[in-house]
């Protein structure tokens, strides 16, 4: 069967995650993961999501998803020490180095090699999985017969995100944001901050978003580019996904209200149920479906461009405190 | 040989011909943006090998570069190019993906390894992991700051690959933009990307080269390489892959006058030299992140090196 992820940036959206029927829901621990810090959670706290996760019959992840610093593995894997001991069911990981060292200090945890990973082809599943990695999140960009190619040649996990962006750039090997405007700083338990890049653990301003004009030497060409940098929802591709059986299907999104948070992981549960439950000989029609999701899609559209909007303006703030 | 070595990139053949090479050290072959940039090294191996004896005859380290993306397609290719690297005696190869890190390793493990700034390092442990599998030299991720770069050097002792100067890599794609406005603007690839085409809005810039995007500034570290001799560095490079011979040659003429007066304890720089990078700079200069900073600032005794789209335009008129 396959599994249904959910991310959650509150404990509010663990326990909506549960009721929308997630198998498993990620968190990430303040500084530690792809978001920023508002989106994160306290130790204490994803203590209380492993608890209503697991009483929920779900999973819970935790993101150690950055590109930590050499000094920062070791109060890392001092935090993965509590978390497994408070029964987290697996840690997705982004730097080789610190994967390398959790799966030798934790050999039973199960390790998710992020999306910041960028793993784009098989000889990449197989790095990883050399280093203690079980599954893999596949980059958007890839297509279906790469993922059937990766199944069928190598027995590691597949996660697909079925919400999720797709950046012009490749995941992972992006640092437009920060070169425009980086914010270091440290919070109150000495965790260094990046604040501007999503490789580090900070936000993302999406410059990428900006509209550019694209000159030659001195001549515009064009008044306006666009460099694409699209959220999407999958439907048509989730039942060829199952019956190619991939793993888990991921959906992404702490940073989104509550409750559109929720629809969403109702309407993906509902989506795989029917599916699964549907008779194999009859085609399946996705159709109905689609009238659903396209309410759900302009709420998060809506959400996504204001979003947009905060952070190119947050952007152009000049940066507060420079540390050396 | 010289005490500090100084390389850059270069795509194509024509390129390499055309290039004064006489103050570097060493080369890196091939365009890791692009499999269909006009003869890209890494799609001809006739070439590559041609390019690898140029590059001996002068005297240089020849190494090669490949993909900083690459998907299943790309790796018979790439198993080609590996090969014709290690028949024709290259120094090393860089490896921006840790897929070709494990077919290099496994299939040709006589291939010394560099580890290139896609790669995506972190920390002293990543590069503990990345020497398993044969690498040697090591390009830190360009968003860490000396200071981290140095914590990497002191935790292992790994030589590192300094950019210090040229346009910095900000990411890369699979889709190549400039092709929906080839009809529109009468130009085709592989033309397309060789033209200099900067993204600009307000005072940001970024220099596009189709599926890659670079800093619009040039990262210029001019005035800081007494430092990083002092904090041991030895591997430099000017990243030229986008840019003229001119370029190529001028900058790292500059670049290694610096470092001979550097090494010989002279951190002075020139007036003469700041002339040369600003003529070939045109939005201005950064120091990319090895400050902690945006990348896109510039951190030094020479503020007015900065430059801008504002003070670049008032200076033209």
């Amino acid at each position: 069967m396959v599994e249904l992820l959910a991310p959650a940036g509150t404990l509010a959206m663990v326990e909506a995650a549960v009721a929308g029927g997630a198998n498993a829901i990620y968190v990430g621990p303040r500084g530690w993961s792809r978001r920023r810090d508002r989106y994160e959670l306290s130790d204490e706290d994803v203590r209380a999501a492993v608890g209503i996760a697991h009483g929920g019959g779900a999973k819970l992840r935790v993101a150690f998803n950055t590109n930590m610093q050499s000094h920062e593995i070791a109060p890392m894997l001092r935090k993965m020490e509590r978390f497994v001991a408070w029964g987290v069911d697996g840690a997705i990981m982004t730097d080789v180095g610190a994967i390398a060292e959790v799966h030798r200090q934790f050999p039973q945890l199960t390790i998710h090699a992020s999306i910041g990973a960028n793993i784009l082809n098989n000889e990449d599943v197989l790095f990883y999985r050399s280093i203690g990695v079980s599954q893999v999140v596949a980059d958007t960009k890839l297509t279906l017969k790469e993922l059937a190619s990766r199944k069928e040649q190598i027995p590691v996990g597949i996660e697909i995100l079925i919400h999720a962006n797709k950046c012009y750039t490749y995941l992972g090997k992006c640092w437009m944001s920060p070169y425009h405007r980086l914010e270091r700083g440290t919070d109150p338990f000495g965790k260094d901050l990046f604040k501007g890049s999503p490789n580090r653990g900070g936000l993302d301003y999406r410059v990428c978003l900006e509209s550019w004009e694209l000159y030659s030497g001195e001549q515009m060409w064009e008044k306006s580019v666009a460099l694409k940098n699209d959220a999407f929802f999958l439907l048509e591709d989730i039942p060829h996904l199952i019956d190619l059986g991939v793993h888990c299907l991921k959906v992404q999104g702490r940073e989104y209200p509550v409750p559109l948070v929720e629809r969403m992981v109702r309407f993906y549960r509902d989506l795989i149920d029917v599916y699964t439950a549907f008779p194999k000989e009859s085609p399946f029609e996705v159709g109905p479906w689609r009238a659903r999701l396209a309410a759900i899609q302009a709420e998060r559209d809506t959400a996504r461009s204001d979003g947009t909007r905060a952070l190119l303006a947050e952007a152009r703030q000049p940066v507060g405190a420079f540390r050396g | 040989m010289r005490q500090f070595e100084l390389n850059t990139v270069i795509a194509n053949l024509r390129d390499l011909r055309e290039s004064d090479l006489s103050d570097y050290d060493g080369v890196y072959l091939g365009d890791i943006y692009c499999r269909i940039y006009e003869a890209n090294f890494l799609e001809q191996p006739g070439d590559l090998k041609e390019g690898l004896h140029i590059l001996r005859d002068q005297g240089k380290r020849a190494y090669v570069t490949t993909y900083a993306a690459p998907r299943n397609d790309f790796l018979p290719g790439v198993r080609r190019m590996l090969e014709v690297s290690a028949a024709a005696g290259a120094e090393a190869v860089e490896v921006h993906n840790l897929g070709i890190v494990k077919i290099a390793h496994d299939e040709f493990p006589e291939l010394p390894l560099h580890i290139g700034g896609f790669a995506n390092v972190y920390t002293a442990a990543g590069v503990e992991v990345l020497r398993g599998f044969g690498a040697v030299r090591f390009t830190p991720n360009y968003e860490l700051s000396l200071d981290e770069i140095n914590e990497i050097t002191a935790a292992c002792g790994a030589p590192m690959e300094l950019l210090v100067h040229g346009k910095m890599p900000l990411g890369i794609s699979d889709y190549c933009f400039l092709l929906d406005y080839e009809e529109k603007w009468g130009v085709k690839c592989p033309d397309l990307c060789q033209k200099e085409l900067f993204l600009k809005q307000g005072d940001w810039a970024m220099k596009s080269v189709g599926k890659g995007i670079l800093s619009g500034k040039d990262v210029c570290m001019l005035e800081h390489m007494p430092r990083l001799l002092a904090e041991g560095h030895r591997h430099f490079r000017i990243e030229t892959v986008s840019e003229s011979p001119a370029y190529r040659g001028e900058v790292a003429a500059v670049y290694r006058a610096a470092l001979d007066r550097a090494g010989a304890g002279d951190g002075e720089v020139d007036e003469a030299w700041w002339e040369t990078v600003r003529r070939h700079a045109r939005i201005g200069l950064c120091n990319g992140f090895y400050f902690g900073r945006s990348g896109m600032d510039y951190a030094g005794i020479r503020p007015e090196s900065i430059g801008s789209l504002l003070t670049i335009s008032r200076a033209e008129s």
